[in-house]
């Protein structure tokens, strides 16, 4: 009895911290102040050289803390809670509903590559094939909880929408294109594991509240410490970026149809898988409030799924002609989205 | 009769650590959780045999199907899949599986 009062103890007050994090972001947003550096160059360049990190980090982290202990704290939580095992169960079953869940479920699990690189494996091997491994693998990192959140936090809620509508539809076309290719069926072919064990022999057991409550907090802590310090390496850069990198030269070359073509080609060899690639997209095209070119934003922030270490990863499992032919189908279609929005919202 | 002061252990229990090949910093967390538990259950006599298996092998998905890393599967079953547990936690699924 004790135990059991103990424990309900302990799930209250991470449920209780759990529930002061979202009412400090939905207070800010009550409040409309801004959770995103608002430094001008003007100002930052009164600084001398070695403060400029300092002054641009103490910036950033006054508001930005809120939105980060946000994003850390629910992506934890959601990774705990969403059923695992219903997703590797139904992943393996059919192609359909290997697509749908590869595009629907993915976003919800916030996983480094070390758990992505697998789970592809998985998906390829158990029976829905290619298609959805490919698919599962660009989207996950292109529209996760925590990408989409700090899209939407630091540059815009409007863009953070484009950019998951703009990833599904290209990491569904990959899927079916690579899975139509003669060198897609053979690393399928290969691959396939002939019988599935008839039972899949997985029964979850499911600890107590509380440990699941507090295994969801550790697993955010984990993220964090994965993914701040490049963020925070992310951040320095664009205090000098900022700073010194002149309006004129983004204007005249990150802008318009060749903006967009610059833009997806440096987004992709820039990425690393820890939001940076959001705050360096910030700093460079977002000046004072104003996106400068929001196509040419939105082909920078889908460079992502083409990053070289995951590239480099996957090639272990499939040939580098799959790889080659899903890098160049992101990359078409990051320059396709960031014209067609650059034209439709009139900002290219 | 007295099997739990016997020194000849009645059952050995095979656990799985499972996953990705070089293993990833949680797969190496949940394989020592594992093994702390392991090491206590000897104590009582238990024996639990420790494995590293790789996800990415085709035995494996063979097996489990699609599993999220870590995975611990305890006499062929998963028990515990893309979290780290802490040795309590194992040391009771252990218990269970030696009864």
């Amino acid at each position: 009895m004790e135990e059991k009062a103990k424990r309900t103890v302990r799930a209250s007050v991470i449920l209780a911290f759990v529930i002061i994090v979202i009412g400090l972001l939905i207070n800010s947003r009550i409040q409309a102040y801004s959770l995103a550096p608002t430094s001008t160059p003007i100002e930052l360049r009164g600084y001398p050289l070695w403060a400029i990190p300092i002054v641009y980090l103490y910036d950033y982290f006054s508001h930005g803390w809120i939105c980060l202990l946000f994003a850390f704290t629910i992506a934890g939580i959601i990774y705990e809670f969403v059923p695992k095992e219903a997703i590797t169960k139904y992943m393996g079953s059919s192609k359909v509903l290997g697509y749908g869940l590869a595009l629907g479920m993915a976003p919800f699990l916030t996983v480094c590559s070390c758990t992505m690189v697998p789970l592809f494996g998985g998906v390829l091997y158990a029976g829905a094939g290619i298609g959805p491994a490919i698919s599962f693998l660009l989207m996950a990192p292109a529209a996760n909880i925590l990408s989409i959140l700090l899209t939407g936090e630091l540059i815009s809620w409007e863009l953070a929408g484009v950019r998951i509508i703009a990833s599904v539809t290209v990491a569904l076309v990959a899927g079916i294109v690579i899975s139509k290719t003669p060198w897609g069926k053979a690393v399928e072919k290969e691959h396939q594991v002939d019988s599935l064990a008839s039972a899949a022999k997985v029964e979850i057991a499911k600890p107590p509240l509380d440990e699941r409550l507090w295994s969801a907090l550790k697993f955010g802590g984990y993220l964090a410490k994965q993914i701040l310090p490049f963020f925070i390496m992310g951040l320095i850069a664009v205090g000098y970026l900022e700073a010194f990198l002149p309006e004129e030269i983004i204007k005249e070359y990150l802008t318009g149809v060749g903006g967009v073509l610059l833009a997806s080609v440096l987004g992709g060899p820039l990425y690393t898988p820890t939001l940076v690639e959001i705050v360096l997209g910030r700093g460079i095209w977002v000046k004072e409030g104003v996106i400068l070119s929001k196509g040419a934003l939105l082909s920078w922030l889908m460079g992502q799924p083409y990053d070289i270490a995951n590239a480099l990863a996957v090639s272990r499992i499939v040939r580098w002609k799959v790889v080659l032919t899903y890098i160049l189908i992101a990359w078409a279609g990051s320059v396709t989205f960031g014209l067609l929005y650059g034209v439709l919202s009139g900002s290219l | 009769m007295d099997e739990n002061r016997g020194n000849v252990p009645t059952k050995e229990i095979r656990v799985e650590v499972i996953g990705p090949e070089p293993p990833c910093a949680r797969c190496q967390a949940a394989r020592k959780a594992v093994e702390k538990a392991a090491e206590k259950l000897k104590q009582s006599g238990v024996m639990v045999k420790v494995e590293k298996a790789n996800i990415m092998s085709k035995e494996i998905v063979q097996k489990y199907g699609v599993l999220f890393s870590p995975a611990i599967a305890i006499n062929g079953t998963v028990k515990i899949m893309g979290r780290v547990p802490n040795p309590g936690e194992v040391e009771k699924l252990l218990e269970e599986a030696a009864k």
